[in-house]
């Protein structure tokens, strides 16, 4: 109870200053660039909550002078424009993994990591040439956005042929188009991310539903993926009419349970951390939409909604209710606004969702770290064959070999045993080259209704060398996710954005005939053959060690002459010690006498050392001849 | 030379006639010497060391990272490396924040962070081409330490080292030689005006044994053959927080506000032995200032000298109506209608 009068106090009523300048609205103004910001909250299964926030920059600009001179764009991507002839650029940065069968499909597809495309076009562009420009491009990019986007190169990117295809408009089709395709499955996301992709907004995270991003609450979630897409649309009949369009997106999806356990009741503030404190000033339209069907009947929303419209898209029908920002912030006073979805009480029989028609998964096979095989499993639920296109990139350090692909529909009852292979509608296939090419391999079928396709491919594992290791060597090394193209004939579960369209709003009733659908695998982990590099250190400390302790006693044993010394019995008194030389002496010089011959019998060596050495008494001279004659055997 | 020799003895034959105080000049002549004549400020910061149980060398950076920017460096003008990715990290309990202190007072990861050098690529090869500014074609212009003969530059290093070597990602390492090198030759380059060497290490003052590069204060954690220490573990994440000398810099550091007082000098005492248990190393012979005169925001902030102009000056842009008239004038373009290519592969739907 005490919560739910808790979510009654909404309207926070705080002045805040800035938004004074609230007042001067920008649409009174016409422009050709304008900037919308969007945010959809959608209710997922098993107590799931998909937020997406899309910020859109059009900008419809003249002649090509004028692109320096922005005024909501951000320069870098007109520069980028200007500079490098890319007519269309995806980016996405994406931590965690989109649950397809749960959650249905999102409204931007993206893989783990870091993925970017882009489409060049211009007249007498090369394939050399566009090379060259993807990998600066990629280079701004990684310090725009401060990732690693810098080691995308030769050896990592490929021109797929089938599953893109342009999205943007070019003048007259006589200039080729080229494609470059690259993912870093390594690439975390994190707040030094997001931090420039919301520079990149025109009122930065200062006001709008940009401050609601912060990195606390961004980094919680169980999914979260920036993207960044950009492409040109241009009038074929007139060159000079152009448009460039900025769409930033981040998909979020929190899991409730972490974040409250008692309750899957939720508000604006606890996603974020805070409520939203108006709108970006500058911003045309400013909207919030909030899914009410499906799994969002379970909630209330407290404040209601100003309005709400259905969409039909497909055959199947949604349900949103609108938020205008702009409207509700209208008004003189500031305030904080907070929308809480209060579920109802003892509602626990939750209706389970229906997987969607088309999914995939992907998945290693075989042991040890020589050879293995890739499989990948594809699921049509739907009643109808679908037709799919999917494609690899496999990364040079891994060898894919052609001749064992494999494409069968897996049985889906378990008395059908007989797998059936499935027929081949299109193959594309480059082979990698070591330490140059990736595998790039695209294959088109037909995907039968209510069954799998499994497609498999061996693989070796290539051992590197010792320095194409990465520092954490056994972390293993990642095969980026595959990406799955189809043609939807229904909309269910499907909520992308119409390509011709640029706002979410666009998506609203727009049924067509077919509706294209991307889909990303899973990412694979692979344990190439690593070897211990410490283990040459050892063998070296070892070896050494080893010689070192050898070397002593052998060369001590080969050098030195061992002598079998008689104790001498030397007085401790001062005058027996002269009594006792001079007795010595004249014991000596009688031995002189006795102990010629021996020395003069050695071949040779050193005698002076020996007689330095030899004190002993002239009758054993003779033994200690024949171990000297050992000695230096 | 003689010129500069002339004018200063006019200046100082003009103020003996306006002031006829003479005791004043020295020490304004001293003054001016010591005075700073930087222009921009610029900060190095190096994380070299990769894996989670190394957290405290990232809490480290970030400490003086989120310093520097509190005073005033701009992103821009901070090259961050960190080779391992702490915030985000699985092992994190709390996503997205990094702390110097396990009562988490400061988090030094913060809401606003630019990590220009970030994983593997953190290596002693882009860490040499960034000082001596040699880096690769298309390379991003916030990877690059585009200082010149007017910047104040700050170094700061920390990871695991060694007598004249500091480990980077525990697969390679840079020697001392080579620091002193790459140093000597940001010098000859002109790539800064003086340049403050701070490294948090174990037998971290061997580091700067080789250097013989002029405008050079060099302060590191530890002597030769002693080992810099750690400062506390927070029992819930299992590892080591921050290290000595660096959670008392950042204390020390914490204190310094845009326009304080505080100098390099007092800078150099912030961690006395009773607390760091290593002795704090000191090299100031290639500095020719004062430690004590010279305020800490001359490499922690970026304050430049300002002077006050009471004449006119133009500050009008060139064809500024231009811009504003084509704004106001355009008109609204033509709309046209957005085809697409077909966006799935045809043959395969026959």
């Amino acid at each position: 109870m005490t919560t739910a009068l808790a979510f009654l106090l909404l309207l926070l009523f705080t002045p805040l200053a800035p938004l004074a300048l609230a007042q001067i609205h920008q649409s009174q103004y016409h422009t050709d660039e304008q900037f919308h910001e969007e945010l959809v909250v959608r209710p997922l299964a098993g107590d799931h909550v998909n937020t997406y926030f899309q910020f859109t920059t059009r900008w419809h600009y003249g002649n090509r002078n004028n692109l320096y001179h922005t005024q909501l764009t951000p320069r870098v991507i007109a520069e980028i424009l200007q500079t490098y002839d890319v007519k269309e650029l995806h980016i996405g940065l994406t931590q965690g993994l989109w649950r397809y069968e749960t959650w249905g499909y999102p409204i931007v597809e993206a893989t783990g990591g870091a993925e970017l495309w882009a489409w060049f076009s211009s007249p007498n562009l090369t394939s050399e040439d566009v090379d060259k420009q993807w990998m600066r491009l990629a280079n701004v990019f990684s310090g725009v956005l401060c990732a690693s986007l810098n080691f995308v190169d030769n050896t990592n990117s490929i021109a797929p042929k089938h599953i893109f295809r342009p999205q943007f408009m070019h003048l007259g089709n006589q200039s080729q188009q080229f494609v470059r395709y690259s993912t870093l499955p390594r690439e975390i996301v994190c707040t030094e991310n997001l931090t420039p992709w919301k520079k990149l907004l025109p009122c930065g995270s200062a006001s709008g539903l940009a401050t609601l991003l912060n990195s606390g609450y961004v980094h919680n979630t169980k999914y979260h993926s920036l993207g960044v897409k950009v492409r040109t649309l241009c009038d074929s009949s007139d060159p000079d009419n152009c448009i460039v369009e900025l769409t930033q997106t981040a998909n979020l999806v929190y899991d409730l349970k972490l974040l409250e356990q008692s309750s899957t009741d939720f508000s604006l503030r606890r996603l974020f951390g805070m409520g939203l404190n108006g709108y970006c000033e500058l911003a045309t339209s400013s909207n919030i939409y909030v899914q009410r069907n499906e799994q969002g009947e379970r909630f209330q929303l407290v404040p209601q909604p100003q309005h709400e419209l259905t969409s039909t898209v497909g055959g199947y029908t949604v349900l949103y209710g609108v938020y205008d920002i702009q409207q509700l912030f209208a008004g003189p006073g500031a305030r904080l606004f907070n929308i809480a979805w209060v579920g109802a009480k003892g509602n626990s029989n939750r209706e389970q969702t229906l997987p969607p028609p088309l999914y995939a998964h992907r998945y290693l096979l075989g042991n040890g770290q020589k050879r293995g095989r890739i499989a990948t499993e594809v699921t049509n639920t739907h009643y109808e064959p679908l037709p799919v296109v999917l494609m690899e990139l496999v990364p040079w350090y891994v060898h894919a070999y052609l001749h064992t692909l494999r494409l069968r529909s897996k049985p889906q009852h378990l008395h059908e045993c007989s797998a059936k292979m499935l027929k081949f509608q299109l193959l594309h296939y480059a082979p990698g080259k070591q330490r140059e090419l990736p595998t790039h391999l695209e294959i088109g079928f037909v995907l039968p209704a209510q069954s799998s396709a499994l497609i498999t491919i061996e693989v070796d594992y290539l051992l590197l060398k010792w320095l194409e290791y990465p520092p954490d060597a056994n972390h293993g090394h990642y095969i980026g996710a595959a990406v799955i193209s189809s043609q939807l004939p229904i909309g269910r579960n499907y909520t992308a954005l119409p390509l011709e369209g640029h706002l979410f709003k666009d998506s609203f009733n727009a049924s067509r005939a077919t509706y294209l659908l991307t889909l990303r695998t899973e990412a694979l982990i692979v344990s190439l053959p690593t070897p211990d590099f410490s283990m040459p250190y050892n063998v070296i400390c070892l070896a050494c060690t080893v010689v070192a302790l050898a070397f002593g006693p052998i060369h001590s044993v080969a050098t030195k002459l061992i002598i079998v010394e008689r104790q001498t019995t030397m007085p401790r008194n001062l005058l027996r010690k002269l009594f006792h030389k001079l007795t010595n002496r004249a014991g000596k010089r009688s031995t002189d006498v006795v102990g010629d011959q021996p020395l003069k019998r050695k071949p040779d060596g050193e005698p002076e050392a020996k007689v330095e050495e030899v004190k002993q008494q002239p009758d054993q001279a003779e033994s200690n001849q024949s171990c000297d004659k050992q000695a230096s055997m | 030379m003689l010129p500069k020799g002339l004018l200063l003895l006019l200046i100082i034959i003009y103020s003996c006639a306006a002031e006829h105080e003479t005791s004043m000049l020295p020490e304004a002549y001293v003054d001016a010497a010591q005075r700073s004549t930087h222009t921009n400020n610029w900060a190095v910061l190096v994380d070299a060391s990769r894996f989670w149980f190394n957290y405290r060398h990232v809490a480290n950076v970030l400490s003086i990272y989120r310093s520097v920017k509190r005073l005033g460096i701009p992103d821009s003008q901070i090259i961050l490396m960190i080779a391992d990715d702490m915030a985000c990290n699985a092992r994190n309990p709390r996503p997205g924040q990094v702390y110097n202190n396990a009562n988490q007072h400061i988090n030094v990861y913060g809401d606003d962070v630019e990590v220009d050098y970030r994983g593997y690529e953190v290596t002693v090869e882009n860490f040499v081409r960034l000082l001596t500014g040699r880096t690769q074609n298309g390379t991003a212009r916030s990877k690059k330490l585009l200082s010149d003969a007017g910047s104040n530059v700050l170094i700061y290093l920390t990871g695991h080292g060694g007598d004249g070597f500091l480990k980077f990602q525990d697969s390679e390492e840079i020697t001392s030689q080579e620091l002193a090198d790459g140093i000597q030759q940001m010098w000859e380059k002109k790539r800064y005006n003086e340049l403050f060497f701070m490294v948090d290490t174990c037998q971290a003052a061997s580091l700067y044994e080789k250097f013989t590069s002029p405008n050079v204060l060099a302060v590191a954690s530890s002597l030769v053959g002693e080992d810099s220490l750690s400062h506390h573990v927070d029992p819930s994440i299992g590892v080591y927080m921050i290290d000595r000398y660096t959670y008392y810099a950042l204390e020390f550091l914490e204190k310094v506000q845009p326009f304080s007082k505080r100098t390099i000098g007092e800078f150099l005492q912030v961690c006395p032995k009773r607390v760091c248990i290593s002795t704090v190393g000191v090299r100031k012979d290639l500095y020719r200032r004062d430690p004590h005169k010279v305020p800490i925001t001359d490499f922690f902030g970026a304050i430049r000298p300002t002077r006050v102009s009471t004449d006119r000056i133009n500050v009008t842009l060139a064809n500024e109506e231009d811009f504003v008239n084509e704004v106001v004038q355009s008109e609204p373009r033509k709309q046209f209608k957005i085809i697409l290519e077909p966006q799935f592969t045809a043959e395969l739907i026959k």
